[in-house]
C-alpha cells in the first residue's frame, strides 16, 4: 500500500467514520435508554399472576429472542410500506433511524427481562417478608429494597449484554442506517474520491474495540461501587 | 382483657393440615413461649398472625378488636392488612436485614416510609426525621449498638445483625413482639447476647411471643408456655410448671429428648 496515499486518505477516512460513528452511538444510547425501563415492564408482565398477561410477555420474548435481530429491522422497517402501503417511518434517514431504535429497544428490552427476572428473583423471599412485616407496600419494598439488590446481582449480566449491543447496532446498516459500517464500506464503492479502499471498513474495528474498552472501565467502577453490601 | 385473642385458627398447605384448631389468649405485658418439634406449626403460626399466610378458618383480636376472620372478607382486604400487621413485629431466624442499608438506615427506613404517609410529614420533615433518627440511635444503643451503627449487615456477626433486627422490629413499637426462633441460626456462642436482649425486654413488660428451642430460656424468661404437635396445642400453662412437671405424655416426651442430651435445662 502506498504510504502516500494512506496519509492523504486517512483524513477523509476518518472524517466520515467518526460520523458513522455518532449515528452508532446515537442508536447505542437511544436503545439503552429505551431497553432498559421497557425491560422492566417485560419482566413484570412475565412475573404477573395473572396468566394471560404472563404468557403474553413470554410468548413475545421467545419470538423477539427467537429470530434474528437482522430479520426484525428489514420487518420492523419495510412491511408497513410494502405490505401495509403505509411508510410510518418517513423517508430519508430520520425515518431509518427511527425504526432501527424501536427495532433495538424492542430486541434488547426482551433480554433485559430475563435477565431483571433472573435478578429479581434470586433475591430472598425473606426480604420482602422482612418489609411486609414492617407495613411497607409492595412498591415501597421493590423500590426500596428488592431493586438495588437486583442491580447488583444483574452488573454482570448487563454488561454482557451492553457490549453486544455496541457491535449490534452494525445490523442497522441492513437498512442502510449510515452507522460505522455503512460509512467505512463506502469507501469500497467509491466516495468523496476513494474507492476500492477496504481498509476503512476494517478500521471501524477500532472504534467498536475503543468504545468497548470504556465501557467495560465504566463497568468495572460500577461493580466496585455496588460492593459496599453483600 | 387479654391483647391477643387467637381462636380456632386452621390452617392447611396442599392437604396437609398444619394449624388444628388452635387458640389462645395472651394478656398486654407477657410474654408467650410456643415451644415443640420442628413441622409442628410454630412457625406457621407466627405467621399467621403477622399475615404472611392467611388462616382458613378462626380469627385474631388485638385489644378486643377483631382484626381478621376467615369467614368475613373484609377483615383481609389488602390496604388494611398493611395497618393490622403494625400491630405485631416480627423477627426472624435468618434476620433478614437489608443489606444495602446500615444498621442505622435499617431501623430508620419503615418509621421513615410510614411517617411519609402522615399529612403534616412535608411542613415537618426535618423534626419528623431527626426524631425517628433519634429513637432509632436510642433502640440501638439499647442493644449494645451503639458503635455498630454505621456499619452493614455483612460488617455485623450474626448475634450483631439478629439484634439490628430487634431495634427494626421495635421501632414500630407493635403491641406484640413475635420471635421466629431468634437463636437458630446463630453459632452457639452467639446466642448469649440475643436472648439477654430479649431478656431485658421481657423484663420490661414488652409483650412478646417467642419460638424457641431454648428450653431453659422459655422456662426462666417467659410467663406463659405453649407446647405444640402436630398442629394441635397440646399444653399450655405457667412457664415453670409446663417445663419442669409438664401433665401431658406427649410433652414429657419431647422434653426429655432436651434433658437425656445432658442440656441443662
Amino acid at each position: 500500500m502506498d504510504i502516500e496515499l494512506f496519509l492523504e486518505q486517512l483524513p477523509v477516512v476518518v472524517n466520515a467514520l467518526n460520523l458513522g460513528f455518532l449515528q452508532t452511538l446515537k442508536l447505542f444510547a437511544v436503545t439503552l435508554l429505551g431497553a432498559i425501563p421497557l425491560g422492566l415492564v417485560i419482566a413484570f408482565g412475565s412475573m404477573s399472576r395473572f396468566k394471560p398477561l404472563s404468557l403474553f410477555s413470554r410468548f413475545v420474548v421467545w419470538i423477539i429472542r427467537g429470530t434474528p435481530l437482522m430479520i426484525q429491522l428489514l420487518i420492523i422497517y419495510y412491511f408497513p410500506g410494502l405490505v401495509l402501503n403505509n411508510n410510518i417511518w418517513g423517508s430519508g434517514d430520520g425515518g431509518r433511524f427511527l425504526a432501527s431504535a424501536v427495532g433495538f429497544i424492542f430486541n434488547y428490552a426482551c433480554y433485559f427481562s430475563e435477565i431483571y427476572r433472573g435478578g429479581i428473583q434470586s433475591v430472598p423471599k425473606g426480604q420482602e417478608e422482612a418489609g411486609l412485616v414492617l407495613g411497607m407496600t409492595k412498591s415501597q419494598i421493590f423500590f426500596k429494597v428488592t431493586l438495588m439488590q437486583m442491580i447488583k446481582r444483574i452488573v454482570p449480566p448487563m454488561s454482557n449484554e451492553v457490549i453486544t449491543l455496541v457491535k449490534d447496532t452494525s445490523l442497522a446498516r441492513i437498512i442502510a442506517l449510515q452507522e460505522i459500517i455503512w460509512a467505512g464500506q463506502a469507501f469500497m464503492k467509491g466516495s468523496q474520491g476513494i474507492s476500492g479502499a477496504i481498509w476503512p471498513l476494517f478500521f471501524t474495528a477500532v472504534y467498536y474495540l475503543f468504545f468497548n474498552g470504556v465501557i467495560t472501565l465504566l463497568v468495572g467502577k460500577l461493580e466496585k461501587k455496588l460492593d459496599y453490601f453483600r | 382483657m387479654p391483647i391477643l385473642e387467637v381462636k380456632n385458627i386452621r390452617k392447611s398447605f396442599g392437604g396437609t393440615e398444619v394449624l388444628r384448631d388452635i387458640s389462645f389468649s395472651l394478656e398486654k405485658g407477657q410474654a408467650l413461649s410456643i415451644i415443640g418439634s420442628s413441622g409442628s406449626g410454630k412457625t406457621t403460626l407466627l405467621r399467621c398472625l403477622n399475615f404472611l399466610e392467611r388462616p382458613d378458618e378462626g380469627t385474631i383480636s388485638v385489644g378486643g378488636k377483631v382484626i381478621f376472620d376467615a369467614a368475613d372478607p373484609a377483615t383481609q382486604q389488602e390496604r388494611e392488612v398493611r395497618r393490622k400487621r403494625l400491630h405485631f413485629g416480627l423477627v426472624f431466624q435468618s434476620f433478614n436485614l437489608f443489606p444495602q442499608y446500615t444498621a442505622l438506615e435499617n431501623v430508620i427506613l419503615a418509621r421513615e416510609l410510614l411517617a411519609q404517609e402522615q399529612p403534616d410529614y412535608k411542613h415537618n420533615k426535618k423534626l419528623i426525621r431527626a426524631q425517628i433518627e433519634a429513637e432509632a440511635q436510642m433502640l440501638l444503643d439499647k442493644m449494645g449498638l451503639a458503635e455498630r451503627m454505621g456499619n452493614y449487615p455483612h460488617q455485623l456477626s450474626g448475634g450483631q445483625q439478629q439484634r439490628v433486627a430487634i431495634a427494626r422490629a421495635l421501632a414500630l413499637k407493635p403491641d406484640i413482639l413475635c420471635f421466629d426462633e431468634p437463636t437458630s441460626a446463630l453459632d452457639p456462642e452467639l446466642t448469649g447476647e440475643v436472648l439477654r436482649v430479649i431478656k431485658s425486654l421481657a423484663d420490661q413488660n414488652t409483650t412478646m411471643i417467642i419460638v424457641t428451642h431454648e428450653m431453659a430460656f422459655a422456662r426462666d424468661v417467659a410467663d406463659q408456655v405453649i407446647f405444640m404437635d402436630e398442629g394441635v396445642i397440646v399444653e399450655q400453662g405457667d412457664a415453670r410448671t409446663v417445663i419442669e412437671h409438664p401433665s401431658q405424655e406427649r410433652t414429657r416426651q419431647f422434653l426429655s429428648g432436651y434433658t437425656q442430651n445432658g442440656a441443662q435445662l
